[in-house]
């Protein structure tokens, strides 16, 4: 009864308690002062109007997000010390008072474990890549490696939550939904931010809808997750008896009725619900054609692997990655769980690079053929990296490694970075020795890359100016070409 | 005695050179004039309402003597405060000699209310001696008030999107002339407010070019004097701490651009005249002014630039006429002119889609037209935007010897034709005139010696040829058995599935590995009858063939007469009670449909029961394992037969291996139990046990583990 009370007055003891502390009088004062202080709506129109600032070198992004935390030291920072110095404890000098998580806090040694996997060098700029990713060594020439990127949390879900929202509690919008909300969708038939996400065999942790929130941003520019089975979004089909047009009317009458009762009640939820009601009927014509893999040439699904029929893998995201950034779609953001070596890190590593290796380069060349690529920028890389000490029983080849987000590497492609590896790590592969990057420069820099000023992409929540970056963040001019 | 002291001071104040104590005394008077006013009022309002004074005498006797000297001290520090800064004459004249006269009338007051009897005794008297009292003070203490905030201080609030109205309406046109465009509205924005008609500080106002000329009371303000730089140079570039600084502390300041407008354009002579088209396009002061876009409210809040007014630019026209759902156009960025063009949904493409961008086609730098349907009339459209830089033909249903026409877009740098039919006269004849950079050419029918002929024959161009992989051998992904069942109750239909089109598929049922000679080839669903295994392997050539797949089917025929819990299930997930588990329906993989029965902290029990005494051979339990869901394999099964149902002697016991680490598994799963007697009884009790302790490696370790099981088969 309560409820239905509540929710006819719009009130309840919440909003009546948090309208009290402004004060009643300071409300409505507020009102008047400033016209138009609570509608939100105007906003909105702006900045698709303001941005880009300048003129943007991407219009895309692809995020292939490496969940868990691959290991940098076992696929492209490669240091040839550890495995000399296989099995000695390392330094304190090195180690220099760093945090560490509760899983090794109470290591009583440090044992530095060097890689089982072997190196070698690809490409005109010479980066080092593990056998485990031939694939992303084939297309060295077109990645800016990054080594040195680091992040301040040291567990996944603030590293993971920081790296998406850049913050690391978990109430911001996500960098896809600043992009929409910034830079609208290119295609008016599908979302301006989707959501795959699929899982590896390895240790994983878990992804939540919180990374792909709108935040206080409109709920339109919330990401809309795939589903991972064969109908990657459902019930879009029609039932048989019903015509497009019957479809419209009822949509029509839907609209009408959510308007009137907007007016009575003034959610803006409403609003976002006819609109995402309208998105949906324009999704009904696109999604199917997009969604269906199947017809794919056979040489663009050996490129991908064939795994990418099977829907729900990493193989399989990707294809549909690119189909829905090739159509218009600002920001994908895919994630693959499994990355989180504490134990038994060589075999699970392999079984990871199996899952991704492929696709994540088939993506790459196949966005490069069709001319795509220099307008998408394709980013690879987790939420923090990996320790070279080893977490647990060290053998000869089998390790685990713990949670390092002082130095780890991550790659981007297209979109106008500069190919090219950026910074290095000391030869402990432990600490940056030049050209750090954080995880605020690296929005800065995506950012920038789309055509926008961070500092001037900012949203009004309650009272203070938000940006993706906070009060934080350079453009690192070096990543651009 | 400070009466005759305020009137000399106030007459002879343009002869008098006041000090700086002075100077700090008269900065009091803001402050201290609320205690008079507000007094004076009191008084007068006791008077008018009240008749009988006598009764508060005294209280009124100070008051009016404490207002009157107030009163006077507020006048005098008035007049100290008027010589300091330049306000409108008219309105201090009237503020002065109004104040003074309220000193004077306060003085009388207090007079009259001390010793005048018939002030005292008659209430009419009195009464319109306040009324005259208070409107003198209103009238006042109204005109200092205009010098402070304004002369509308008072007046009825007007809408004032008016005002932003007139300041959104900036000429343009390249007519105009600097002060039209840029300087008229950053003054009027600015500095208007205090040098404009309604307060004119420092006898100075802006808001007209005649009235900008005649300058203030330190005369012309744009002419550098005396080796001295121009007035308004010099003002708006003081430090902010300085007094004298331009607007003043605390009110709204010039932006960095709006700074260096007018800075640029008092350097080059502060011209009023000045036509933007009389400077050259590559002056700084042209290119400032030309971007100027004033600010509307708050200069934070972004959320009003671009109401009415999204783009300042003479000949750049708004977009939205071409924007629809199956068409985007932008401009790349905010305040270019290139615009780039998507079109989407090759359904709804039609001709005139396209036409109807004709009256932007000299800005249109980028154009996309993947999947779209395009003929020969679109291609010659297309040919006539004349600034094309990248154009996207992929997958269009054009062939190559259509695209001749874009021979002659000279600026036409980057083309994607992937996906069209490879044609290499066509192409060659194609690429021979035209001024292309960048080729994307992949097509599926591409081979290497074919683009490597290209890559030769066209140096200056960069062909993105792509990979075609179609002699890579590589290994098929596993066929899909689709039947989540492994339960036969009269007979079962399983289909096999791949995803890769034009995959054989091949089974057998004999449990031989499938080969691909004479195995048979999977075409329809299959349907079993009796205990089954199946193998399934898929075959395509030019891949490496798939590993084999294999499940088993079980028959259950017998349906028991009873059935019932010894041990009830978890509160949550009760099923339909006992008879779930026989009624031939299968919860599939949704644990929470109601259709599924789980035991956590008991252990699962139960009976089933025939009316005659029945043989069994096999009893076969269908259960859900999620590991994430801390579901776990069933650990053992043990029966137990009874022909009173009271005593049970034991059957078999069967155990199961349970998870390894790193499994991730979600699938329903069989687990069957042989029943290894000859004997036949009424009652079987059946005893389904689940794991007490979750391994180390599983996030519940040590805590118990669910069973979830949905059928029973028996045979």
């Amino acid at each position: 009864m309560n409820e239905f009370l509540e929710h006819g007055l719009n009130q309840n003891r919440r909003k009546f308690l948090s309208k009290l502390s402004m004060g009643l009088g300071g409300l409505a004062l507020g009102s008047l002062l400033v016209p138009g202080m609570f509608d939100g709506a105007n906003e909105e129109e702006v900045f698709t109007k303001v941005l880009p600032h300048f003129a943007p070198k991407a219009k895309r992004i692809i995020y292939l997000f490496q969940n868990g935390a691959p290991s940098q030291l076992d696929l492209f920072d490669y240091k040839p010390m550890l495995q000399q110095m296989h099995g000695q404890d390392l330094p304190a000098s090195i180690r220099n008072g760093q945090r560490l998580t509760g899983m090794t806090a109470n290591q009583t040694k440090f044992p530095l474990a060097g890689t089982r996997f072997n190196f070698s060098q690809h490409g005109s700029h010479g980066a080092w890549f593990s056998e485990t990713i031939p694939h992303i060594a084939s297309i060295a020439d077109d990645l800016c490696i990054v080594k040195t990127m680091y992040t301040e949390a040291i567990n996944h879900d603030p590293a993971l939550t920081f790296f998406q929202t850049g913050a690391q509690v978990g109430n911001r919008p996500s960098m896809g939904s600043w992009i929409s909300y910034g830079l609208g969708s290119e295609n008016k038939n599908l979302p301006a931010f989707c959501v795959l996400l699929s899982k590896g065999k390895g240790n994983g942790q878990g992804v939540y809808s919180k990374l792909w929130n709108n935040g206080f941003l409109d709920s339109i520019h919330q990401g809309v997750q795939f589903s991972s089975g064969e109908e990657p979004v459902k019930y879009l089909s029609d039932p048989d008896f019903m015509e497009r047009a019957d479809k419209r009317a009822i949509l029509d009458e839907l609209a009408a009725l959510n308007e009137a009762s907007y007016k009575n009640i003034g959610d803006p939820e409403i609003v976002a619900k006819i609109q995402q009601y309208e998105l949906s009927y324009r999704m009904q014509m696109e999604v199917p054609e997009i969604t269906s893999l199947q017809n794919e040439p056979e040489s663009i699904v050996k490129m991908y692997g064939p795994e990418c029929l099977v829907p729900g893998t990493y193989a399989a995201n990707c294809l549909l990655a690119r189909k829905l950034s090739e159509n218009g779609v600002r920001f994908v953001q895919l994630y693959h769980q499994g990355w989180d070596s504490h134990g038994n890190l060589p075999n699970e590593l392999m079984g990871q690079c199996k899952d991704v290796d492929r696709a994540s380069a088939a993506l790459v060349k196949d966005l490069k053929q069709r001319g795509l690529l220099d307008e998408t920028l394709v980013i690879w890389g987790g939420e923090f990296g990996r320790t070279n000490y080893c977490q647990g029983a060290l053998t000869k080849d089998n390790y685990g490694r713990d949670h390092h987000p002082r130095c780890f590497t991550i790659w981007m492609a297209g979109g106008g970075v500069k190919p090219g590896v950026h910074g290095e790590t000391d030869d402990f592969g432990y600490n940056i020795n030049s050209l750090p990057v954080h995880v605020h420069d690296f929005h800065a820099t995506v950012m920038h890359l789309m055509g926008v000023n961070h500092e001037e992409f900012t949203y009004k929540h309650l009272g203070r100016r938000y940006r993706l970056t906070d009060v934080a963040g350079n453009v690192i001019n070096d990543l651009i070409s | 005695m400070l009466n005759p002291f305020l009137v000399v001071i106030a007459w002879y104040q343009e002869k008098i050179n006041f000090n700086l104590y002075f100077q700090w005394l008269g900065k009091m008077h803001p402050m201290v004039l609320h205690f008079p006013i507000v007094l004076g009022c009191m008084i007068g309002g006791y008077l008018f309402f009240t008749n009988h004074i006598k009764k508060h005498i005294t209280i009124l006797q100070i008051g009016s003597i404490v207002n009157a000297a107030s009163a006077t001290i507020v006048a005098i520090l008035g007049v100290f405060l008027s010589k300091q800064d330049t306000y409108d004459t008219q309105i201090i004249f009237w503020h002065q000699w109004g104040g003074i006269s309220i000193a004077y009338l306060s003085w009388l007051l207090m007079y009259l209310i001390e010793s005048n009897a018939s002030f005292q005794n008659h209430y009419r008297f009195r009464m319109s001696f306040a009324i005259g009292y208070l409107i003198v003070i209103f009238f006042f203490t109204h005109k200092g008030a205009q010098l402070t905030h304004g002369v509308r201080v008072l007046s009825w609030p007007e809408n004032k999107v008016t005002e932003t109205a007139s300041i959104q309406n900036i000429k343009i046109d390249s007519n105009a002339t600097i002060y039209e465009r840029a300087i008229g509205p950053i003054l009027q924005q600015k500095c208007v407010s205090c040098h404009g008609p309604e307060k004119i500080k420092g006898n100075l106002l802006l808001n007209t070019p005649e009235n900008i000329l005649k300058g203030g009371k330190d005369g012309n303000i744009l002419i550098a004097q005396n080796g001295k730089a121009a007035l308004l140079f010099e003002r708006i570039h003081l430090p902010i701490t300085d007094e004298k600084h331009m607007p003043p502390e605390g009110k709204t300041p010039l932006t960095k651009e709006e700074l260096m407008i007018l800075s640029a354009w008092i350097q080059a002579g502060g011209n009023l005249q000045l036509k933007m088209n009389a400077i050259a396009k590559n002056d700084s002061l042209f290119m400032l002014a030309n971007q100027y876009q004033p600010q509307i409210g708050n200069p934070m809040n972004n959320s009003k630039r671009g109401n009415g007014m999204e783009r300042s630019f003479d000949d750049l026209p708004n977009l939205n006429e071409y924007n629809s759902n199956y068409c985007t156009a932008n401009y790349s960025y905010q305040g270019g002119r290139d615009i780039e063009v998507s079109f989407y949904q090759s359904k709804f493409y039609t001709h005139d889609n396209l036409i109807k961008l004709k009256n932007i086609k000299d800005q249109i730098t980028s154009l996309s037209m993947q999947n779209m349907p395009l003929k020969d009339e679109d291609i010659l459209f297309i040919a006539t935007l004349s600034h094309l830089k990248k154009l996207n033909l992929n997958y269009t249903s054009l062939k190559i010897n259509q695209l001749g026409p874009l021979q002659n877009l000279k600026e036409l740098k980057t083309i994607s034709i992937c996906g069209l039919p490879y044609d290499e006269i066509a192409l060659q004849k194609f690429l021979q005139n035209a001024s292309f950079e960048k080729v994307q050419l992949w097509s599926s029918n591409l081979t290497r010696e074919q683009s490597n002929r290209f890559i030769q024959q066209f140096p200056k161009i960069q062909f993105t040829i792509g990979d075609n992989l179609e002699n890579e051998l590589i290994k098929i992904t596993n066929p899909i058995i689709q039947q989540d069942s492994s339960i036969i109750a009269t007979h079962l239909d399983v289909a096999v599935k791949h995803f890769l089109k034009g995959t054989n598929i091949r089974y057998t049922t004999d449990g031989s590995d499938p080969d691909s000679i004479r195995s048979p080839l999977f075409t329809k669903p299959l349907r079993f009858n009796s205990n089954t295994t199946l193998k399934v392997k898929a075959f395509k050539p030019g891949w490496i063939s798939s590993d084999v797949v294999q499940k088993t089917f079980y028959k259950s025929e017998i349906h028991p007469d009873t059935i019932y819990f010894i041990t009830l299930p978890d509160k949550k997930y009760p099923g339909s009670g006992a008879k779930t588990l026989i009624d031939y329906e299968l919860g599939e993989q949704n644990f929470s449909n109601g259709k599924w029965i789980a035991y956590r902290d008991t252990t699962m029990i139960y009976v089933i029961g025939f009316k005659q005494n029945k043989k069994l051979n096999e009893a076969h339990f269908n259960a859900f394992i999620d590991n994430a869901a801390y579901i776990f394999p069933i650990l053992s099964i043990k029966v137990e037969g009874s022909n009173d149902g009271k005593q049970f002697s034991k059957i078999n016991e069967v155990k199961f291996p349970s998870l390894e680490k790193g499994d991730m598994t979600r699938e329903n799963k069989s687990f069957s139990c042989p029943i290894t007697t000859n004997n036949a009884f009424k009652f079987y009790r059946f005893t389904l046990l689940n794991l007490k302790k979750l391994p180390e490696w599983h996030p519940g370790k040590r805590t118990y583990a669910w069973i979830f099981v949905d059928e029973l088969f028996l045979n």
